[in-house]
């Protein structure tokens, strides 16, 4: 990599980094602030929260906050932007609301699941997407569940397997096509590759496909929108992402895929301002800034002249390695483009900006 | 012995001397040029000229020219003087010697000291460059952390600008709700006022749990959200989706790299499987060929080949079943039950094989031996030593070049001579 042109690139610069006395799962920004939470385990088994503040070029503790068990994830996707509650799911099977002013009691409880919450996503919060704030888990044992926050104890909806199946651990799951009250769309990946999409406008299996290696995380470019672009990641470095606009009905969607480094690709991020660009942060500490290119037609005809998707490019922008643990974590501020945070399993939570992203 | 040259022709200056030499036909090279200070010699096989010099020169701007069947020499005097003549002529023989030697040695010596001066004129250009170099990667990494350190510095004060922008925000939001206070408050008096009521209405809590915002307020449209909030729809309805998934035998994760390896494993599982179910099967649904007894012996053959004794013993079973004269198959599953170590049964299958091996001729000379043979190791693993040897006696007879059996035989003989002499 050359000098004169690798600086037109967006860069990747590390901004402030705090070393934690715990492991950080998760690291998620507070809407419309300079704050960030981190989620994780204290070595003694409790699970904690930690609230920071971002002053120059330091991370300032500002609460901390311990909990019974550990605490594996979280999301501000279904509150209000008065409200910023904080959804956790935790290693116990519990998903609870806090209001962190108040945070003993939590504003909504219940024990959703029999193992661990692997993953969790909000929709219907903050201002973004329309319909009812919805919260949607998944676990280990293999079940995903849909919550309303207004209903106490049962999920709106419960996606587990057949009587008799063996399970598959949930290892993420994620929400989408949320564009009006009726429409929303659940994406689950699992552990055996399996990938699902499941309609909760017709309470259906929608598509389904296993991409050969666990899916570890998906997320779909835009919440509020008709659904466009899912982007898979999973073991041994490798990523697809699927056009979701045209679905072929014996081949699903079209997809790309790129082989990015040899490790685990933990989580994938879309930068709230430009749906084209994310990050993938990777089991070799490093990060990788991709973009999405579409192709000159996004869909065409088959020989039996069924519509099918046609899927784009996908080209690296910048890779950076960070640490020499996986970062697990990772996000974007929804208020500054380009400020994100992530969190490694070397007990670090690193603040970075990533530049010129508005030349791209 | 070498050939003098001696046809030279010289002349000096003051400061030269200047010396010709013809080769007679003979070609020379620089190789062939000795020069010091005292001494020059040229040698060209089997030619030789040889010239001890009247007073020293200075042999490293001498010049030796070769052309045109000569040799032509410059040589600078050390002391312009002039001399008497080309070479020393009285010397004597050690005086000759020794400076010829001592040419040599002194010749050797400037060699030396010429390549040593070369090596370390290399090296510090050597060093020189690797310093020059050093320093130009210097100067380009510096750059390149400077503008990185720019784009760095200007990155930060953007979010400093960008953070102190949210502050003036919150603080204008929360200027903004205690303006809302106020005119609430107002216009809660001014209705009091007009009303006259008695109940005091605590202000600062319905103005938080109001639930619609009052005409004339300019707020942000991302503070009010008491708005949205009536437009929710209700919760779903419950319902549940069964999910299938892609079976999958291992309770790890699907890993491509693994696949190999965990396809093999599941391979050998359902091979051992097989195998055990394998006797049964057979008997149920006959094939054609499994109805030829000689297929079955092949078939019992590639068994015990494999190692698989218990399904060669199956497969000769079904053949004697189908076909019981056949003295071979008997022979070859008393095979199997002495490696099954059946003793009893390998014994009686080949006693059957022996019955059926009559009437002894060369032609089934073979299989009788075998018969013997194993007879008689089953004979002797049950410790039945004379009836052991008895067998192999037999063996030996119909074929008494077997070293093998004789072997055998002569251990058994010892064992019996041996338990006899115990007891």
């Amino acid at each position: 990599m050359s000098a004169a042109p690798a600086l037109e690139r967006p860069q990747v610069v590390s901004h402030a980094q705090q070393a934690l006395s715990y492991t950080v799962f998760d690291c998620k920004w507070v809407p419309r602030s300079a704050r960030l939470l981190c989620l994780g385990s204290a070595a003694r088994g409790t699970g904690l929260v930690q609230l920071y503040e971002l002053r120059g070029a330091r991370l300032e503790l500002l609460r901390e906050i311990e909990k019974p068990k550990p605490i594996k994830c979280g999301t501000f996707g279904a509150t209000s932007l008065q409200q910023r509650y904080l959804a956790t799911g935790d290693f116990d099977g519990n998903l609870n609301i806090w209001n962190l002013e108040a945070p003993e009691i939590p504003v909504y409880s219940v024990k959703g699941h029999k193992e661990i919450i692997n993953s969790i996503d909000g929709v219907g919060g903050l201002g973004i997407g329309e319909g009812a704030p919805e919260i949607v888990t998944g676990s280990r044992d293999g079940t995903v569940k849909v919550w309303d926050p207004r209903q106490k104890d049962t999920p709106v909806a419960n996606m587990e397997p057949v009587q008799g199946e063996s399970k598959r651990d949930c290892w993420t799951v994620a929400f989408g096509n949320a564009y009006n009250q009726e429409e929303r769309v659940v994406c689950a990946g699992y552990d055996n590759g399996d990938i699902k999409l499941f309609d909760l406008k017709s309470m259906s299996l929608r598509w389904e496909t296993n991409i050969k290696n666990g899916v570890c995380s998906v997320e779909f470019d835009r919440k509020d929108i008709n659904m466009n672009k899912l982007v898979a990641t999973s073991l041994e470095g490798k990523f697809h992402v699927f056009d979701m606009r045209t679905q072929h009905p014996t081949k699903g969607f079209a997809s790309v895929s790129e082989k990015a480094q040899k490790s685990t690709i933990w989580q994938v991020r879309h930068l709230p301002q430009n749906r084209d660009i994310f990050m993938t942060s990777g089991g070799s500490g490093s990060l990788h800034l991709w973009k999405y290119e579409y192709p000159a037609q996004r869909s065409k005809k088959d020989s039996e002249g069924a519509e099918m998707g046609v899927a784009g490019s996908v080209s690296l922008l910048q890779n950076v390695t960070l640490s020499t643990q996986p970062i697990s974590s990772l996000d974007w501020s929804p208020d500054k483009k380009g400020l994100c945070v992530c969190g490694a399993f070397d007990q670090t939570v690193r603040v970075l900006i990533v530049t010129k992203l508005n030349k791209i | 012995m070498p050939l003098w040259l001696r046809e030279h022709h010289w002349h000096q200056t003051p400061t030269a001397v200047f010396l010709s030499l013809p080769l007679r036909g003979a070609r020379a090279t620089p190789a062939n040029i000795f020069c010091s200070e005292r001494y020059l010699k040229v040698s060209i096989p089997p030619f030789l000229f040889e010239a001890i010099l009247y007073a020293p020169i200075d042999d490293t701007n001498s010049t030796a020219k070769i052309g045109n069947g000569n040799i032509f020499f410059t040589l600078y005097k050390k002391e312009p003087a002039m001399w008497d003549s080309l070479t020393l002529e009285n010397a004597d023989k050690e005086k000759l010697q020794y400076l010829r030697e001592n040419a040599v040695l002194k010749a050797q010596q400037k060699a030396k000291e010429e390549t040593e001066a070369k090596k370390a004129t290399k090296e510090e250009h050597k060093k020189y460059a690797l310093e020059a170099t050093m320093k130009l990667e210097e100067a380009e990494r510096k750059r390149i952390e400077d503008l990185k350190e720019k784009e760095r510095q200007k990155v930060t004060e953007e979010l400093e600008l960008w953070k102190n922008q949210q502050k003036d925000a919150d603080k204008y939001k929360s200027v903004q709700k205690e303006g809302e206070l106020h005119q609430e408050i107002g216009q809660l008096k001014e209705r009091k006022n007009e009303k006259m009521t008695k109940t005091r209405i605590p202000n600062e809590g319905t103005s938080k749990s109001r639930p619609k915002p009052t005409k004339g307020h300019a707020s942000c449209s991302i503070f009010s959200p008491n708005v949205k909030e009536e437009q929710l729809p209700a919760p779903r309805s419950a319902a549940t989706i069964k999910v299938n998934f892609t079976p999958r035998v291992f309770p790890t994760a699907l890993r491509e790299s693994r696949v190999a390896e965990e396809e093999e494993w599941l391979h050998k599982q359902a091979e051992a499987r097989r195998t055990v179910s394998a006797d049964l099967s057979e008997l149920e649904d006959l094939k054609e060929e499994e109805k030829n007894p000689d297929w079955l012996k092949d078939k019992g053959n590639k068994m015990f080949a494999m190692g698989n004794y218990l399904a060669a013993v199956n497969a000769y079973n079904l053949a004697v079943r189908l076909n019981n004269k056949l003295p071979l198959l008997y022979l070859n599953r008393a095979a199997c039950h002495l490696k099954l170590r059946n003793l009893h049964k390998a014994i009686e299958d080949s006693s059957k094989a022996l019955e059926l091996l009559t009437p002894p001729v060369p032609d089934n000379e073979g299989a009788r031996v075998k018969a013997y043979v194993r007879r008689g190791t089953a004979f002797c693993q049950l410790e039945l030593y004379t009836e052991g040897l008895q067998d192999y006696e037999a063996a030996l007879k119909i074929d008494p070049k077997n070293k093998n059996i004789e072997k055998d035989a002569e251990k058994i003989r010892h064992l019996i001579q041996g338990t006899m002499q115990g007891s």
